[in-house]
């Protein structure tokens, strides 16, 4: 009988997953972390922005391989958004890991959680999952009234340019990540988002996704008043920008990276957007 | 004794003393890869640590990171240079590697799916109570077992559908359906998502991950069975080489044998492919090598390209994880095989064609 219950147990501890990896929403995986974590390791940029932001940089260890920002230039890195060294993440003891969740990251992360790492998995792929993710760092690392400041700050700013944006004749933008192939800022992506709080109508009224491929015949009838470039093509732009209903719109190339990442910087995105389709509209001073 | 019998016990080339010395010497490189995989990587451990306080970093690193990976690159290493041996000696095709049979062209299909249509694990598959055990499967890689089974088996029915079964058609049949496979993946990756696009070329590059010791286990136990049916085969397989008419002569079962062969080969293959997606270059190179350097005998090309594909692919995953430093990331296991083992083969191709023309 024992033996029976032991078996089970057994089992049962086989079967239960050490955690459930959500792609949708903040997610606690591996062991709990102290309440003010001291040594902390991001595998994005936009979190390492948000800690920053969030005044904790001092406590960032490890940051992944794609973050460029001079503060974080002399730590550790530990791979990848996909591929993250497990290895290096764990030789850093962290007291808290902050990922992104992808499938594709699945099986190193959860491996960190289980060899003793307290994982935080945050989805960033819109406004409002930057703002929760904002939220629920700032309480993990004992900064909530900072991270709600953040927020607020954000919101104000969202406010402000929709306010502005009011007084403007609403245009048609084009936002265009590359060229070959022909790929738009479609529903549900961040861009698209930044384009509704700036006032503006997405031409892409044909894209069925949120990084969506686009035929040219498509953009071409878009009636588009504004194309926003945020493509590396400068040729295959300037084909584009001959075609007979695109010629007459307005071309401008994106002046920073703020308006491709979600991520604390997105106030400074929607500002950006709003100067490039308003440019007489002049901006209003921001807080920060 | 029938023909077949005097045939398989001839002589060893180099006798049984050699020989048994010889796998030996293999297996020690084998174990000495395996250890210096577990002992060396990005980060410097202490052993003293590791062994004296379970809960260190140290033995964390040691027991759930590197051991385990090094034990999946013995695992896959075999099964790729054993299958890539006896295709290559069944197929009398010296280019024949692991993936001529549509293996890999299935594999990559089923995984290219799994992750365009986002499935994380199988658990996503079936409703409770067989969920939670999927929980811990990922569904690309059952995905992929799945393809390579299903592109075997009409590489089989496609061989055999004219009346006799030739080793041509099985393998005609596999490079049109690795075309076909990867055309199916052209269109998919064509019509996903970026993010996922970079999840796709990830798992076809082929990486070594870190899987759980049942699944280990479980993909030991298929590999012993494979490599050992191929190993038990062998002696049929030499006088296979010989041609058809002449091994049916000799009292060799050629239709059955090969079935026999092929399914050995696709099963272990399949099962490797599961595990890390496409590694390249071990199933071609490491029979090609050993049979520069012990000539042309199965029984014993066989179980040395084992051992010879398991140091081979240990040692480029530790060359691999050694050059983190250097790029801030993992190179795919198979941009390493490929590297070092192209130039090798292509010296010790010539100091051979040299050997012999001074021989002359």
């Amino acid at each position: 009988m024992r033996r029976a219950v032991l078996v089970l147990l057994v089992i049962r501890s086989l079967l239960v997953a050490t955690s459930a990896f959500a792609l949708d929403r903040p997610t606690y995986l591996g062991p709990k972390p102290p309440p003010s974590p001291r040594r902390i390791v991001t595998l994005a940029p936009s979190l390492t922005e948000t800690v920053i932001a969030l005044g904790a940089g001092d406590r960032l260890v490890g940051v992944s391989r794609f973050d460029d920002l001079p503060e974080v230039a002399k730590l550790a890195r530990v791979g990848g958004f996909v591929d993250p060294s497990v290895e290096a993440v764990i030789s850093l003891k962290p007291q808290l890991v902050l990922v992104q969740p992808s499938p594709g990251n699945r099986q190193p992360v959860e491996k960190m959680a289980e060899l003793g790492a307290p994982v935080l998995a945050l989805p960033m792929h819109n406004i409002a999952e930057v703002l929760r993710s904002m939220r629920e760092i700032g309480a993990a690392l004992g900064l909530s009234d900072r991270a709600e400041r953040l927020v607020q700050e954000l919101e104000r700013t969202r406010q402000s340019v929709r306010a502005r944006a009011r007084a403007q004749k609403p245009l048609r933008v084009l936002f265009v990540y590359g060229f070959e192939p022909l790929v738009v800022a479609g529903p549900g992506s961040f861009a698209d988002e930044l384009l509704k709080d700036a006032g503006a109508i997405n031409a892409a009224d044909k894209a069925d996704s949120a990084y969506s491929v686009y035929s040219a015949e498509n953009a071409v009838r878009s009636r588009a008043d504004v194309v926003i470039n945020a493509a590396e093509d400068d040729a295959a732009a300037e084909k584009f920008s001959r075609l007979a209903g695109l010629k007459q719109a307005r071309w401008v190339k994106l002046p920073s990276k703020d308006l491709l990442h979600p991520g604390p910087g997105l106030h400074k995105g929607l500002e950006e957007i709003f100067a490039l389709l308003y440019p007489g509209a002049g901006t209003a001073p921001v807080a920060r | 004794m029938t023909p077949e019998d005097a045939f398989i016990a001839r002589p060893l080339r180099f006798g049984l003393a050699r020989t048994a010395a010889l796998v030996g010497a293999l297996a020690a490189i084998c174990l000495l890869a395996l250890a210096l995989s577990a002992r060396l990587g990005e980060q410097s451990i202490s052993l003293r640590a590791a062994l004296a306080d379970p809960t260190s970093t140290d033995a964390a690193i040691l027991w759930s990171l590197r051991l385990p990976r090094a034990i999946l690159a013995v695992i896959v290493g075999a099964a790729l240079g054993t299958s890539g041996c006896a295709l290559q000696a069944l197929t009398r095709n010296p280019l024949a590697d692991p993936f001529v049979l549509g293996v890999s062209g299935g594999a990559a299909l089923g995984a290219t799916v799994a992750i365009a249509a986002g499935l994380g694990t199988a658990s996503q598959l079936a409703a409770t109570p067989i969920h939670e055990a999927l929980g811990r499967i990922s569904a690309p890689s059952l995905f992929a077992f799945a393809g390579s089974l299903g592109a075997t088996a009409l590489v089989f029915a496609g061989a055999r559908s004219g009346g006799q079964s030739s080793p041509y058609a099985a393998l005609l049949t596999g490079v049109i359906f690795n075309a076909f496979a990867s055309a199916a993946i052209t269109c998919i990756k064509a019509l996903v998502m970026p993010d996922k696009l970079g999840e796709i070329l990830y798992w076809l590059a082929g990486t070594l991950g870190y899987e759980r010791g049942s699944t280990l286990a479980a993909a030991a136990l298929l590999q012993v069975v494979a490599i050992g049916v191929m190993w038990l085969c062998s002696g049929s397989l030499n006088l296979l080489t010989l041609g058809d008419d002449d091994a049916a002569s000799l009292g060799v079962h050629v239709a059955r044998t090969r079935l026999v062969l092929l399914l050995g080969a696709s099963l272990s293959v399949a099962g490797a492919v599961a595990l890390t997606g496409l590694i390249g270059f071990v199933g071609l190179i490491v029979p090609h090598v050993l049979r520069l350097w012990l000539g042309p005998d199965q029984r014993l090309l066989i179980p040395c390209s084992a051992l010879g594909g398991a140091a081979f692919l240990t040692s480029s995953d530790l060359v691999a994880r050694l050059l983190f430093s250097l790029f801030h990331t993992e190179l795919p296991v198979g941009v390493i095989t490929a590297i070092v083992g192209g130039p090798l083969f292509l010296v010790l191709l010539r100091r051979r064609e040299l050997q012999r023309v001074e021989g002359l």
